[in-house]
């Protein structure tokens, strides 16, 4: 039963994965990445050409380690396992073996990745002798840390400063390999004590409240990841209150106090209130923002400009959807049309100032070419027009 | 003629859920709809709302059907759902400001008719929080607020007292019978028959789907053949209902 228990979880994991990765990783966005890596790459390697060797170099180098090597612990438990699974959990050995090594398994990318650009850095100074050592003790620590983590998620101990706690011991341990192998020896000491330490302060039953909790909440991180490309409809939402951005919100006029525009005060609220929307828009800002100044080419200032819009707009467009599907839009006397009308209004303001931000941004490092950015805005307000049709054509669908 | 049910067959897909359903509801009346759960209560409701399509069948709202006119049809309507829904993004007080705008109500007339039902209901220090951070009861409270404030011909109400403090199914109760005495109709949903047979003017009862008896209590005991009878009783009798010994 536990076996196929796991299939299940696992094969329903990986559909959902599949579903969402078809949406990501689309003809634009793997173009858009070659390029990306291709060009990340080619910076890194020129880069290290002008290295020298020295500590900084190494805490880098840690650094890409600590940030990479801690994998999630993802044990597929539902709500009602807390209910239905009591009984069993002497007969979920298996289970949570599998779920070891899938959790292990799903998130090998980031120390692979993470391990190219480290490998690369290391080069510089360090032999080769060195770097075999750092590359097994990574290997090393990326299974301790998370066995470690999954014992402390199953006590009463924090997870959250404990995850920080392992990086930072990654880091140090990392930083001592490179600065003398032997030296080894001490990690892999405090590691076993950790682990030693963790287990004796684990439960010995399993605490279904939080490991539940915990792996919602590891859902919920990826729907979010997921949502920065495209929608997720049954993402769990979260809003802030956020006082400070009260007086900034829009309200209508005594005249305009009107379900023509109700719908707009009500996105402005949506959008300065959701739980990331803002923040990843902001992030996203200056992510693109670091590029286009760190690369400073025109034509790939233009393209990475003109992906970031893409990217924005698509985030921007969930809260439409949100919206338009709960109860209050079908049973107030207000027609349904005034929704999209306000939405177009609402995000063609939002999208104008984000798009202004990035033609800003792009005379400034290209001022020769300044007439260039009146090529952002433009393409904000055609791609937020037709993806904005896209989601009414679905919604249309979806009610008829 | 508040409302106007003529013969309603429906549900939610092609498999009818409740069948030739009729009764109307007159202005300043209130109608207990009764029957046990899944008896078709919430299904009947969801189509006065026009949340669903009728098979067959017609609802008239004030004379209009929402085909008719859909604006005008929901604008006499206030629905107070069972579990309350709220905007979790808005404050109380832009709860109100949008149920203000989609009634047409002037931001002042609406926080002049709010006060009142804030003070009522004990929220007038919590305007400006949240209110999916308050408890069921303060959340159903919310609902009521806004749906008191729109002034309609029809109230719907889903079990109204389900989650409310007893000061709280108090204030209510006087509500809705200050929007009778105004001539306004409620149409409450409920499990609570004693609270029922106090308050409303009729009863519909509804048994699988069909509507087996509609009347005031003493026209249902005449019915039934049972004098002095207790709504409850009466209830029991008309769904074949048993109590089995536990």
């Amino acid at each position: 039963m536990s076996d196929q228990l796991f299939r299940t979880r696992m094969n329903e994991d990986v559909a959902r994965r599949s579903h969402y990765g078809k949406f990501i990783f689309n003809s634009h966005f793997l173009i858009f990445l070659s390029i990306a890596i291709g060009f990340f790459l080619y910076s890194l390697l020129s880069l290290v050409q002008t290295l020298t060797p020295s500590f900084w170099l190494d805490v880098i180098i840690s650094l890409v380690f600590g940030i990479t090597l801690l994998p999630s612990y993802r044990t597929l438990f539902k709500q009602a396992d807390g209910v239905f699974l009591l009984a069993y959990e002497a007969r979920l050995k298996d289970y949570l073996r599998a779920v070891d090594r899938y959790s292990l398994t799903l998130g090998l990318w980031k120390p692979v990745a993470g391990g190219v650009v480290a490998l690369i850095l290391m080069t510089v100074g360090h032999e080769t002798i060195e770097m075999i050592i750092a590359l097994l003790a990574s290997i090393f620590f990326y299974v301790m840390n998370f066995m470690i983590r999954k014992e402390i998620i199953n006590s009463e101990w924090p997870v959250l400063p404990v995850s920080f706690g392992l990086i930072a011991l990654t880091v140090l341990s990392i930083i001592l390999i490179l600065t003398e192998p032997i030296l080894i020896v001490l990690p892999l000491i405090v590691y076993a004590a950790l682990l030693f330490f963790a287990k004796k302060h684990s439960h010995t039953s399993m605490d279904w409240r939080k490991l539940i909790g915990y792996e919602e909440e590891q859902l919920n991180k990826y729907y979010q990841t997921v949502s920065l490309f495209t929608n997720v409809s049954h993402i769990d939402k979260q809003f802030k209150r956020r006082r400070y951005l009260d007086p900034l919100l829009w309200k209508p006029k005594e005249a305009a106090f009107n379900k023509k525009k109700m719908y707009e005060y009500l996105f402005y609220r949506t959008f300065a209130r959701d739980h990331d929307l803002p923040m990843i828009v902001l992030r996203l800002l200056v992510l693109f923002g670091v590029v286009m100044v760190w690369i400073a080419n025109l034509y790939l200032s233009v393209v990475i400009a003109l992906f970031g819009i893409y990217i924005i707009v698509l985030q921007m467009s969930q809260i439409y959807t949100a919206q338009a599907y709960l109860l209050w839009p079908k049973v107030w006397p207000v027609d349904r049309s005034y929704i999209q009308e306000s939405y177009v209004a609402y995000s063609h303001k939002l999208v104008f100032v984000i798009a202004l931000v990035f033609s800003i941004l792009f005379i400034s490092i290209h001022p020769g070419y300044f007439y260039l950015g009146i090529l952002f805005p433009l393409w904000g307000f055609i791609i937020n027009r037709s993806l904005s049709r896209a989601v009414y054509r679905k919604e249309k669908e979806l009610s008829d | 003629m508040v409302l106007q049910i003529d013969r309603l067959t429906g549900g939610y897909s092609k498999v009818p859920v409740i069948h030739d359903i009729s009764f109307n509801i007159d202005k300043g009346e209130i109608i207990g709809l009764i029957g046990l759960n899944g008896a078709g209560k919430s299904t009947t409701i969801k189509h006065i709302l026009g949340l669903l399509r009728p098979h067959s069948g017609e609802i008239r709202v004030g004379g209009v059907t929402a085909d008719e006119d859909i604006e005008a049809y929901r604008r006499q309507l206030a629905y107070i759902p069972e579990s309350p829904v709220l905007y979790e993004e808005l404050t109380l007080k832009e709860h109100i400001n949008m149920t203000a705008m989609a009634y047409g109500i002037d931001e002042t007339t609406a926080m002049q008719r709010a006060d009142k039902l804030l003070k009522i209901f004990r929220l007038e220090t919590k305007i400006d929080m949240f209110p999916t951070h308050f408890s069921k009861g303060m959340k159903q409270k919310v609902m009521l607020i806004c749906a008191f404030l729109s002034h309609p011909e029809l109230f719907i109400i889903d079990e109204p007292f389900l989650g409310l403090d007893p000061l709280g199914i108090e204030s209510l109760i006087q509500l809705m019978v200050e929007e009778k005495e105004r001539g306004r109709s409620i149409l409450m949903s409920t499990h609570i028959l004693a609270t029922a047979e106090r308050y409303c003017d009729r009863f519909a009862i509804i048994d699988e789907g069909r509507l087996t008896a509609i009347g005031t209590l003493p026209e249902l005991r005449e019915e039934w053949h049972m004098p002095g009878a207790t709504l409850d009783e009466v209830y029991l009798r008309i769904t074949g209902g048993e109590v089995y010994d536990v």
